[in-house]
C-alpha cells in the first residue's frame, strides 16, 4: 500500500510517518502544495492524506485540481481549525474523510483502513444515461463530468432509476427498493426524494407519468423531441 | 446594546416619541399659523369696524350740520325747527334730533323731531362742560336712547345771535353693529376654514415629506431582525450620507468580525499542530509519561476550543442581517457524513420545508447541525432523521435530530452538556460537539432539548431564531 502524505510541520510529518510505516503503508512525504500536487498527479498512491493548511497552494485547491483532471484516489483530510465549514469546503472539493488536528494516531490508522478497503470494493459496471453516470463500486455519480452531491436515499433511488433506464416505474415499487423493511413507507417520501434529484440532476430528467410512476429519460431523447 | 440596535432605538425615538420631529414639525407650525390666522381676524374686523363706524358718522354730523344751517331764531325767542329727513317723522325710526337752548347751566330742549316723540335727549355733564369750552366743535359719543336703541350721538354747542344753543343729532348703530358683527362671523368662519385645511396640509407635508426618514427606520428594524443586510433604498440627498454612513459602519462591523474569525481560525492552527505532535509523539505507548502528555494534551485542546468559541461569539454579537437557508446546508451535512460513515451505512433521512431560514450567520448554522449528526452518526444503529420545521407564531426554527441507537438515561442529560463530556470513552470522538452545540444555540437565544426518540435512540430538539421565505409556486 502506498500512500502520500502532505503536511507541513516537520515534527508532526516525522511522527506519522513513522507510525504508517510501522502500520506496512509506504508513505511518501509532500511538505506544501505544489509537491503535494505533483506527487498526486505523477504516483498512484492507494490513499492520500492531505492537511488543508499547505503553503504555496491550499490542500481545498490541490485537492479541486486532482478531482478536475480525474483522479479518484480516496483523500482523508486533516484540519487544524475543526469548523464545519472547513470540512464542508473540503468534501465540496472531494474529500472522501476528515480527521480534525490534534488526532490519535490509531484512529487516523482505522480511518485510512476503512478508505482503502472501500476503494477496493468488487468492481460493477458503470451505469450511464445521457450525461448521467453512476459508479456504484465508489457509490458516485456525476452529471456532465461535474460530481454529484448526492444522499445515500437519493443515491439509491438514482441506482434503481438507471438500472431501470426508459422504464416506467411505479411509486409503491420504488419504496420498497428505497427502504429496508422497517422504514415508515410514508409515499410523500417519494416525491420529496424525487423533488430533490430533480433539483441535482436537472429537472428534465426525471418524467412523471401520471397514475403510473416515473421514468428516467436520457438527455438526448429531450433533444430529439425539441 | 450592539451600535446598530442603538441607531434603531435612536430613530424610531426621533420620530416617535416624546421629542419627536413630526411632532414638533407640526406643533410649530399650526402655533405659528394659528397665532397668524387670529390677529389677521382681528385686524379685520376691527378694520371694518373703524370704517363703517366712519361711514356712519359721516351721516350723523352731516344732519347735525343741516340743524345748525336750518334753525331759525323767531323774534319771539321761539325756534323753528328745520325740515329733516323723512324718517325724523316717524316715530322711533332711529334718526333723531333735537335743539336745546343752554339757558343759565339748564339744558332746555326747545324743538326735537317727531321721531322722538316725548323723550328728551340728554347730553352727560362731562361732554357737555367740554363742548362749552370749545363751541361749534362735534362731540360724538354712544347713548341708550327710546326703546332702549343704542345711539351714536354727534352734539355741537353754538352761540347764535348770544344764545346757547346745543344741536344733537342721534342715529340707532344698531343695523350697523349688526353689520360688524356678521363681518367678524365671516370672516373668522373662512379663516377657521383656511386653518383646517392648512393644518392637514402642513400634517401631510410632514408626514410625506419626512417619509424617507420612516423608510431608513423601516430598513434599520429589517437589518435588526436579519431580513436585510445594508440600507438599499435610494434616499433624498440630506439622508444619503446617513445610509450610505450606516452601510459603511455595517462594513465595517462584518470586516471586523471576519478579521476577527481569522485570527481565531489562525490561532487554532498554530496550536493545534504542536499538540498533535505531543499526542503522536506520545503514541499508545505505556507508561506515566506519555499517559500525562495523552491527558494535558486533551485538557489543552479543550482549553483552546472553549477559548476559541467565546472570541467566536463575541465576533458574532457584531453580525446582524445574516440568514441561513436550512436546506442546503442539511444537505449538504447529510452527503458529507454518509460518506464518512459509510462502513456502517449510515441513511440520513432528512425533512425540511423549502424556503426555512435560519436567522443567523451560515458557519453558526454548518457548526449546529454538523456537530449533532455526527454525534447521531457515531451513536447510531444505522438510521438518522432530521425534521426542521417553521413555528410561524414565534418565528422559531425547530430542529430535531434522531436516531436509532442506544439512546441515553434521563439521568444522565444535564451531564452530557458539561464542556468536555463524553458519552462514551470508548467511542471516537471530542466529546466537546454537544457543548458546542448547547453553547452556539444559547448565543442565539435558543433552547435545546433531549428527549427519546421514537426510532429508539436519542433525540436532540432545538429551537433557534426562524425566517420563512415566501417561494414562488
Amino acid at each position: 500500500m502506498r500512500i502520500l502524505l502532505a503536511e507541513d510541520d516537520p515534527d508532526l510529518s516525522r511522527q506519522l510517518k513513522a507510525s504508517l510505516s510501522d502500520a506496512g503503508y509506504v508513505v511518501d512525504h509532500a511538505p506544501d502544495g505544489e509537491e503535494a500536487h505533483f506527487l498526486g498527479d505523477t504516483e498512484p498512491y492507494d490513499c492520500i492524506i492531505l492537511d488543508l493548511g499547505l503553503p504555496k497552494i491550499d490542500g481545498v485547491s490541490v485537492l479541486e485540481r486532482w478531482r478536475r483532471e480525474g483522479k479518484a484516489t480516496p483523500v482523508l483530510i486533516l484540519t487544524a481549525r475543526g469548523a464545519w465549514s472547513d470540512k464542508v469546503a473540503g468534501f465540496d472539493a472531494g474529500a472522501d474523510d476528515y480527521l480534525t488536528k490534534p488526532f490519535h494516531t490509531e484512529e487516523l490508522l482505522a480511518r485510512l483502513r476503512a478508505l482503502v478497503r472501500r476503494a477496493a470494493g468488487h468492481a460493477q459496471p458503470l451505469l450511464v444515461c445521457g450525461g448521467l453516470r453512476l459508479d456504484p463500486r465508489a457509490a458516485r455519480a456525476s452529471v456532465n463530468g461535474e460530481p454529484l452531491r448526492l444522499t445515500s436515499l437519493e443515491y439509491r433511488l438514482l441506482h434503481y432509476l438507471m438500472l431501470h433506464q426508459n422504464r416506467v416505474i411505479s411509486r409503491t415499487e420504488l419504496v420498497e427498493h428505497l427502504y429496508d423493511q422497517d422504514f415508515d413507507r410514508d409515499s410523500n417520501t417519494i416525491e420529496v426524494f424525487m423533488g430533490r434529484l430533480r433539483k441535482k440532476i436537472g429537472n428534465d430528467r426525471i418524467e412523471t407519468v401520471r397514475g403510473l410512476g416515473y421514468r428516467l429519460k436520457p438527455l438526448h431523447d429531450e433533444v430529439g423531441s425539441l | 446594546m450592539t451600535p446598530q440596535q442603538w441607531i434603531g432605538k435612536a430613530f424610531s425615538r426621533l420620530i416617535h416619541g416624546r421629542n419627536s420631529l413630526v411632532g414638533r414639525l407640526i406643533r410649530l407650525a399650526s402655533a405659528w399659523f394659528i397665532f397668524s390666522l387670529v390677529i389677521t381676524a382681528i385686524a379685520l374686523t376691527m378694520f371694518f369696524h373703524e370704517a363703517a363706524l366712519q361711514r356712519f358718522q359721516v351721516n350723523v354730523s352731516q344732519i347735525s350740520n343741516n340743524l345748525l344751517a336750518g334753525t331759525n331764531l323767531e323774534a319771539d325767542g321761539s325756534v323753528t325747527p328745520p325740515i329733516s329727513d323723512a324718517r325724523a317723522n316717524f316715530t322711533y325710526s332711529g334718526l333723531y334730533w333735537q335743539v336745546s337752548e343752554v339757558v343759565s347751566g339748564q339744558v332746555v330742549p326747545r324743538a326735537s323731531s317727531r321721531s322722538l316723540w316725548h323723550v328728551n335727549l340728554t347730553v352727560p355733564e362731562a361732554i357737555l362742560a367740554t363742548l362749552q369750552k370749545k363751541p361749534d366743535d362735534v362731540a360724538y359719543y354712544n347713548e341708550t336712547g327710546p326703546q332702549r336703541q343704542y345711539l351714536r350721538i354727534a352734539a355741537r354747542f353754538s352761540v347764535i345771535s348770544g344764545r346757547n344753543f346745543l344741536f344733537i343729532a342721534a342715529e340707532d348703530r344698531g343695523p350697523m353693529d349688526k353689520d360688524v358683527r356678521t363681518f367678524g362671523l365671516v370672516t373668522a368662519l373662512a379663516l377657521l376654514i383656511l386653518a383646517i385645511g392648512s393644518l392637514l396640509s402642513i400634517f401631510f407635508q410632514v408626514r410625506i415629506g419626512l417619509r424617507p426618514l420612516f423608510d431608513l427606520t423601516g430598513e434599520i428594524a429589517g437589518i435588526q431582525r436579519g431580513e436585510q443586510q445594508r440600507i438599499v433604498k435610494t434616499y433624498p440627498a440630506e439622508i444619503t450620507p446617513v445610509a450610505r454612513q450606516i452601510n459603511a459602519f455595517l462594513d465595517d462591523a462584518q470586516e471586523m468580525m471576519e478579521r476577527q474569525r481569522m485570527h481565531v481560525g489562525n490561532l487554532a492552527h498554530a496550536l493545534k499542530t504542536p499538540l498533535s505532535v505531543l499526542l503522536t509523539a506520545a503514541g499508545d505507548a505505556d507508561g506515566a509519561l506519555p499517559e500525562t502528555v495523552r491527558k494535558q494534551t486533551e485538557t489543552m485542546r479543550g482549553q483552546v476550543d472553549h477559548h476559541l468559541r467565546r472570541a467566536r461569539a463575541a465576533a458574532r454579537a457584531q453580525t446582524l442581517g445574516e440568514r441561513t437557508p436550512v436546506e442546503p446546508v442539511l444537505d449538504e451535512m447529510a452527503v458529507m457524513l454518509e460518506q464518512v460513515f459509510q462502513e456502517k451505512g449510515v441513511i440520513i433521512d432528512w425533512r425540511a420545508p423549502e424556503g426555512l431560514s435560519f436567522r443567523g450567520e451560515r458557519q453558526d448554522f454548518q457548526e449546529i447541525a454538523g456537530n449533532l449528526l455526527e454525534n447521531a452518526c457515531i451513536w447510531c444503529k444505522r438510521r438518522i432523521r432530521i425534521t426542521a420545521e417553521f413555528i410561524e407564531d414565534e418565528q422559531v426554527l425547530s430542529l430535531s435530530i434522531e436516531d436509532d441507537g442506544p439512546g441515553l438515561d434521563e439521568s444522565r442529560f444535564e451531564e452530557v452538556l458539561k464542556r468536555g463530556a463524553r458519552l462514551d470513552e470508548s467511542v471516537p470522538g471530542t466529546g466537546l460537539g454537544l457543548s458546542i452545540v448547547d453553547e452556539l444555540v444559547r448565543a442565539y437565544g435558543g433552547q435545546l432539548k433531549f428527549e427519546r426518540a421514537a426510532l429508539g435512540g436519542l433525540k436532540v430538539k432545538i429551537r433557534l431564531p426562524g425566517m420563512m421565505e415566501n417561494t414562488v409556486g
